[in-house]
């Protein structure tokens, strides 16, 4: 029977001994491993301040979409930040083409590459707070750390992964659409979000419902992407979107840094595991 | 909780684990508020001799609080506002532990800092906010609601530290913060207050990059109105205010890493770092070290300081001049504080608390200075406690609910608690144990047997179980037909350490099944929700510490499958009842779907398909309540939003699709079940020690104890009569209502079924209820008319004996022992309750989530009470006072038709103990009242409009109608009105006092129970021949042959209640106004009932012997 391996000393010796180790020598390696991976991840992000000084590189990114070609876009992605955006749009009608670029003096900050990079410094200060030189006495202790990092890093991948969800007016009351030399027309809303690892560019284009139209008025809710026939009220006037343009384009650092989170989040859990196993002692005694 | 709930907290041994993450001293210097990881803060009281002790813990967050900070003016209203890594933000009255406003917002806040400007301001003030988003947001101290943000115009980004700077010089408030980046900004405070309220925006004045990463905290020099001081993790910086630059810059040494610094004098600063060390310096200003300063800090000139060629026109240098430390250094990160009071006591203080709970002061002199040699002195620590400590210190309170019992197992040690299940239907409480026992009690007579003080009675005579069959320490329990009557009631589910899960009969005792799983420590036992079937049963689903699920099919004593592939810990399991699929989502947002029938993975998914498939089967669902969710969700929460861990894109709030989490489901029935006792068993997270919550329904006792006189009166000529049955038969359907409501099992009973008891024992009457030897007839009776139907007890049955024992131990618990040693006597041979063993942990509920429990040693807190330590369970010094006052306004006409009834006697003991009842609850209720409503009683002092106004006011408060009418009812009657009147003028008084709840209901308790005792004891206690009188009655009772004397006491119920009907009867001639009550009463007989308890000087209080006795009735 299985229930009568009421452990011997020995045994208990040996379990003590190895949950020792693990505390000491264990822990330290996985966070070090650790530590190393999520360095690498914010290396992506090139956090201002941390090593090389001056401008962070410009990258270009040339977003489309594989079905049309009404709108094309290039943006500029200068770490956290939309440096330059350079958006062409045919329009549907008339086959006139618009061009619309950012105004020189302004930056646009990709919030969730802000707040993704801040999770994942966080997290480092968090390992590093720890070093060699640091003994943990009791499971609980690497846990506790472990669920800190982990949150961090969930609220960082999450960021990434899940882009928030705007209503149409929060779109066009957004600053982005402040950002442009000549003017955005007013039938026209510009969105940037983050998605997985692609940057995504919306554009829509609306068109104002006559006060007397017999369609019956709902405003939209939020959503990441909105549908043409989406409806919503700005200022006194009655608008719906009649067409959505959404191009992307592959961010492939954001790739690499999903994956060193998936990466780091497993380790963490991996290590949490490891202590769970003896964790009918670390409650009692510290090591 | 509702607020007639009142708890009691039974600790163990061990503390609670408490690791602190936040601590603050409020201005009085009186509490110290500690925020932990476990989601709860601590109240420590600190004495003006600069002791700590732990006063009570508040929960109420369902994860680690972040911040902790002033909310109001202290010196006003002692409010604090705690945040917590989930977006929950609280403000709790520090004074009386309750929580005084909530709100979960998208926002995770690291720093609060609390402004108002009287002049500019309305309202109560904002909470300037940073944290994991841009910039600093405002939101109002009162409503708790987002007013709006100071935006920055460059470089926006999440915020690490600010600091409020009051310029006496500009006549102006500005903020300052430093963003995660190293950007150092400046917004004005006073003059865009205006802007503010209009929702425009406000830009920084200023900004300038630091050159630092990991900002910890920003200080400004409020004595020089110059300096500026800058604390990194890895260096400290000081500014010029004037124009931000640098002036000093110190690194760390030795890997230290900075946490936190202040500004304690005039250029002498004070750091601390993350592993526990202060150090305090004096900045040297080179030019005036030259001048008069020069001679101060002669010794000081020898010491080599760093002179930068910057060409600044001031230049300083930093000397140290003290250095504090912990004794065991190296451990963990600290959270360090620094509080300078202006008033007395005029102390310096530098606190610490640690991971480990453990909170260090010291107190810093008000002129530091080195040793003579210029070498650094050391500060020694001043004071230094734990929750443990409390614990240690205040032993007596310290008992878990069955330490009683494990200590008759073996002599040596109690075994520790580690997990416990309340069977509310059997009142039987289950607790798993460290060394695999399992011991099964009568959770009412555990409680008894830890609280008062031992009487042999009751020492002896509470029987337990224990179940021994696990060889490892018990993880988790479930009762199954506590979930769903379909199930066996004799079937409990065990698991352990060892991942085997035992299936026991506990009526036998016997081991009916072991599973073995194999797959580490059982992390809880869950039961498939009662639409989801499998073979035609429900199944049991365990879920195991190496992330697997097993599904247990209990009537086939098999396992039908075992699915091992997540990776990461499973926080949910839903059932598609359909296609027989079993879907468990994990940790990481992904989600595994099991196909039952076959035992194959079906689909695995992550991201945003994930999270379609769980929100897509909503209805059959089944949350698993982690066993290591924080006290708040996994007691008193029904239904926590849990925040996605999505940021807002922008500042304005975005409803963040939150998962709603139903909490376990015994949590449910102790909420919807209006019982009036039972027990709740909390854990910690990240820790096997629990401890229990004793829950006091008021409201509920009062019900179930009133209807019993309510039976004498109407149903003297119809004593079994369709009247009773059809009341007794509404409530309980009434109550089967909500029962089924709460999706609480509640059996295939019909209303009937379950009335038959209840009228029984309204039937029995309460003359019965304590006459032991009569309560044993009537369990005898009852169990055997229950074995004859042949069913199953039925859950919802009112033991009236059950019910006055709860009474009794629930005033125990209230009564302040040892004030008056006369009165203690006289409620122990009256009330014939027990004296607590010492005093008890009183929990006082703010709203349903956030409730406060005392600490062992809770009563030693106030300084003042130790003084004179007469009184073992006296909540504070004011009760005496309230006390009294209440006394006075009693009415003295009521004291005199008491006079009466001198004769300790049964019935008059239940009904004095139903009168006391309905006192307390009214007085809870009318404390507890909502303020608005408040302010009308109080300008209204008529009782018909608090009486209106009440009923006006929702169904909680509704249920206090019944009391004011009853009140109305006895208008015309002489002096009964407006002593209560001024009675209610008084509590609502002393609401707008801010005298807390549990100080008045022991204020009223113990006044009246004075008032009842005197006038009951003031001939028996000191009159010889009367009391002998008295033997002389109970000797009489005694020779009684007992079949004679039951059905005497059934006459005598009859002959009770005529005279009641008829105003002609003697007794009712001792007073007019009563018998004009009792004209009233024949209209409402409901009230009547309540008048009569209400006013205990009736003669309906008479007691059987009075009437027996040939010379007062016949």
């Amino acid at each position: 029977m299985a229930t009568i391996m009421a452990a011997t000393a020995a045994e208990r010796a040996v379990l003590e001994e190895e949950f020792r180790w693990l505390l000491h020598d264990e822990v330290h390696a996985v966070l070090r491993q650790l530590q190393d991976i999520l360095k690498e991840a914010s290396l992506r992000f090139t956090l201002p301040g941390s090593g090389a000084e001056g401008p962070t590189k410009q990258e270009n990114f040339i977003l489309g979409s594989c079905g049309t070609d009404q709108v094309k876009g290039v943006l500029t992605l200068q770490g956290d930040a939309l440096s330059q955006a350079d958006v062409n749009l045919k329009m549907p009608r008339n086959n006139q083409l618009l061009h619309f670029a950012f105004r020189e003096d302004k930056q646009w900050k990709l919030q969730q590459i802000q707040d993704a990079r801040n999770h994942v410094s966080q997290a480092i200060y968090l390992l590093t707070s720890r070093d060699e030189s640091y003994q943990f006495k009791t499971g609980a202790e690497v846990l506790k750390l472990m669920d800190a990092v982990m949150l961090q890093l969930t609220r960082a991948r999450n960021r990434l992964t899940t882009p928030a969800t705007l209503t149409l007016p929060e779109i066009a009351a957004s600053g982005l659409t402040r950002m442009f030399a000549p003017a955005l027309p007013s039938d026209l809303l510009v969105n940037v979000y983050i998605n997985l690892n692609k940057l995504c560019l919306t554009v829509y284009q609306l068109h104002a419902l006559q006060p007397n139209s017999t369609k019956n008025f709902r405003p939209a809710g939020g959503a990441v992407l909105h549908s043409p026939g989406a409806m919503f009220e700005w200022g006194s006037q009655r608008l719906e979107v009649s067409h959505v343009h959404k191009v992307e384009c592959v961010v492939p650092w954001l790739n690499d840094a999903l994956v060193y989170f998936t990466v780091s989040l497993q380790l963490c859990q991996q290590l949490k595991d490891k202590v769970s196993v003896f964790s009918s002692y670390w409650s009692y005694r510290p090591f | 909780m509702r607020t007639s709930l009142q708890a009691v907290a039974l600790w163990g041994q061990k503390a609670p684990p408490h690791s602190i993450t936040a601590i603050m001293i409020t201005d009085d210097q009186r509490t110290i508020v500690t925020g932990s990881q476990e989601g709860q803060l601590c109240l420590w009281n600190l004495s003006h001799e600069l002791k700590i002790s732990a006063k009570e813990l508040l929960f109420g967050h369902s994860a680690s609080v972040t911040c902790l900070a002033r909310a109001r003016d202290f010196s006003k209203q002692p409010y604090v506002v705690s945040a917590a890594e989930n977006g929950e933000m609280c403000v709790w009255n520090v004074t009386s532990g309750q929580c005084v406003k909530k709100a979960t917002l998208p926002y995770r806040h690291t720093a609060i800092c609390y402004y108002h400007c009287s002049f500019r301001m309305t309202g109560e003030g904002w909470l300037l906010c940073c944290g994991e988003y841009q910039d600093v947001l405002i939101i109002d101290a009162k409503t708790l609601a987002v007013v709006h943000s100071f935006r920055s115009s460059q470089f926006p980004d999440w915020i690490n530290c600010m600091c409020i700077v009051h310029s006496m010089r500009i006549q102006e408030d500005s903020l300052l913060v430093v963003s995660v980046a190293g950007e150092l900004k400046v917004w004005d405070l006073s003059s865009s207050i205006n802007s503010i309220q209009e929702k425009q925006d406000v830009y920084e004045k200023e900004s300038k990059f630091l050159e630092s990463l990991n900002c910890q905290t920003i200080r400004f020099c409020s004595y020089t109105e110059r300096l500026l001081l800058v604390v990194f993790s890895k260096c400290w910086k000081v500014y010029d205010y004037c124009n931000f630059s640098l002036l000093l810059t110190e690194v760390s040494r030795n890997g230290q890493f900075f946490a936190g610094g202040e500004v304690i004098a005039a250029h002498r600063i004070l750091i601390w770092t993350e592993d526990g060390h202060s150090y305090i310096y004096q900045l040297l200003n080179r030019w005036a070290q030259m001048g008069a300063a020069y001679k101060t800090f002669s010794g000081l000139s020898k010491s080599i300081y760093p002179f930068d060629g910057r060409g600044l026109k001031e230049t300083v240098y930093p000397h140290l001049l003290c250095c504090t430390s912990v004794q065991e250094n190296k451990s963990c990160p600290f959270v360090m504080g620094y509080m300078n009071e202006r008033k007395e006591p005029f102390y310096k203080v530098l606190f610490s608390g640690e991971v480990s709970g453990r909170i260090t002061l010291w107190h810093i002199p008000d002129v530091p200075v080195s040793k003579f040699d210029g070498s650094p002195r050391e500060i020694p620590i001043t004071t230094t406690w734990t929750l443990q400590d409390n614990f240690d210190k205040h032993d007596t309170m310290s008992h878990s609910i069955i330490d009683y019992f494990s200590g008759f197992k073996d002599g040596a040690g109690t075994a520790l608690v580690t997990s416990s299940e309340y069977i509310p239907s059997l009142d039987k409480l289950i607790c798993g144990c460290e060394d695999g026992t399992i011991i099964i009690t009568q959770a009412l007579n555990a409680a008894k047997a830890r609280l008062l003080e031992g009487s042999s009675l009751v020492k002896d005579s509470p029987p337990y179980k224990v179940l021994k069959g696990h060889y490892q320490s018990v993880t988790s329990l479930l009762y199954p037909h506590g979930l769903s009557s379909k199930l066996d009631q004799s079937w409990m589910l065990s698991g352990d350490l060892d991942s085997c899960v035992i299936l026991w009969d506990i009526f036998t005792e016997e081991i009916l099944h072991k599973f073995f799983l194999e797959a580490g420590p059982v992390t809880s036992l869950l039961m498939s929700p009662e639409k989801f079937k499998l073979m035609g049963d429900q199944i049991i689903c365990c879920v195991c510490s190496d992330h697997s699920v097993a599904l247990l099919h209990l009537e086939g004593k098999s396992c039908l499958l075992h699915a091992r592939k997540h990776l990461f810990p499973v926080k949910m399991i839903k059932w598609h009842p359909v296609e027989n699929f079993l879907i468990v989502g994990c940790a990481d947002d992904s989600v595994y779907i099991w196909e039952i029938e076959t035992g194959t993975l079906e689909r695995h998914e992550t991201g945003e398909r994930a999270q379609i498939i769980l929100n897509c089967c909503d209805d059959s669902q089944l949350v698993k309540a982690e066993s290591v969710l924080p006290v708040a969700s996994e007691t008193l929460k029904h239904k926590s939003i849990e925040q996605r861990s999505s940021c807002p894109y922008q500042l304005g709030p975005i409803p963040c699709p939150g998962l709603q989490v139903e909490s376990s489901r015994k949590v449910a029935d102790a909420k919807f079940f209006p019982r009036p006792f039972s027990v709740l068993p909390v854990k910690i997270k990240w820790s096997n020690i629990g401890f229990h919550i004793l829950l006091f329904d008021l409201e509920n006792l009062v019900e179930l104890l009133l209807p019993t006189p309510l039976s004498d009166i109407d149903s003297s000529s119809s004593f079994y009569g369709g009247e009773v049955l059809r009341r007794a038969r509404s409530t309980v359907e009434k109550k089967t209502l909500t029962l089924r409501k709460s999706k609480t099992a509640c059996g295939p009973l019909s209303a009937e079924a379950q009335a038959k008891p209840l009228t029984e024992s309204l039937a029995q009457g309460d003359n019965a209820i304590k006459f032991l030897e009569e309560n044993d007839v009537i369990k005898r009776q009852k169990k055997m008319k229950i074995s004859k139907k042949i069913q199953p007890k039925p859950s919802r049955k009112v033991d009236a004996s059950l019910t006055i024992d709860t009474a009794k131990l629930f005033l125990s618990c209230l009564l302040p022992w040892g004030v008056d040693k006369d009165l203690d006597y006289l409620c122990i041979k009256h009330l014939n309750i027990l004296k607590l063993q010492g005093p008890v942990s009183l929990g006082l509920a703010s709203n349903e989530v956030y409730f406060s429990l005392m600490l062992p040693g809770w009563d030693l807190c106030n300084t003042e009470m130790i003084k004179d330590c007469s009184g073992v369970n006296l909540f504070s010094r004011k009760v005496l006072d309230l006390s009294n006052k209440y006394t006075a306004t009693l009415p003295n006409q009521v004291g005199v038709p008491r006079g009466l009834d001198k004769n300790c006697d049964f019935l008059q003991e239940s009904n004095t103990i139903v009168y006391l009842l309905s006192r307390l609850f009214l007085v809870n209720k009318l404390v507890n009242m909502p303020l608005e409503l408040a302010c009308r009683v109080g300008s209204s002092f008529r009782m018909e409009c608090v009486h209106n106004k009440v009923r006006s006011a929702g169904n909680d408060i509704l249920n206090m109608s019944s009391f004011y009418s009853c009140s109305r009812n006895g208008k015309n009657a002489s002096n009964v009105p407006e002593a209560d009147l001024s009675l209610l003028k008084l509590i609502s008084c002393w609401r707008d006092q801010s005298v807390q709840v549990t100080e008045a209901i022991q204020a009223v308790l113990l006044a009246e129970v004075q008032h009842h005792m005197k006038s009951l004891g003031k001939i028996p206690v000191n009159s010889q021949p009367v009391s002998g009188a008295e033997n002389g009655n109970c000797e009489m009772k005694q020779m009684l042959p007992r079949l004679e004397w039951t059905e005497e006491l059934e006459l005598q119920c009859i002959r009770n209640t005529l005279p009641l009907q008829t105003p002609v009867s003697p007794v009712k001639h001792d007073s007019n106004s009563n018998s004009a009550n009792f004209q009233d009463a024949k209209d409402m007989p409901d009230r009547c009932a309540l008048e009569e308890s209400e006013s205990p000087g009736e003669p309906r209080h008479h007691s059987w012997i009075a009437k027996v006795c040939p010379c007062k009735v016949c």
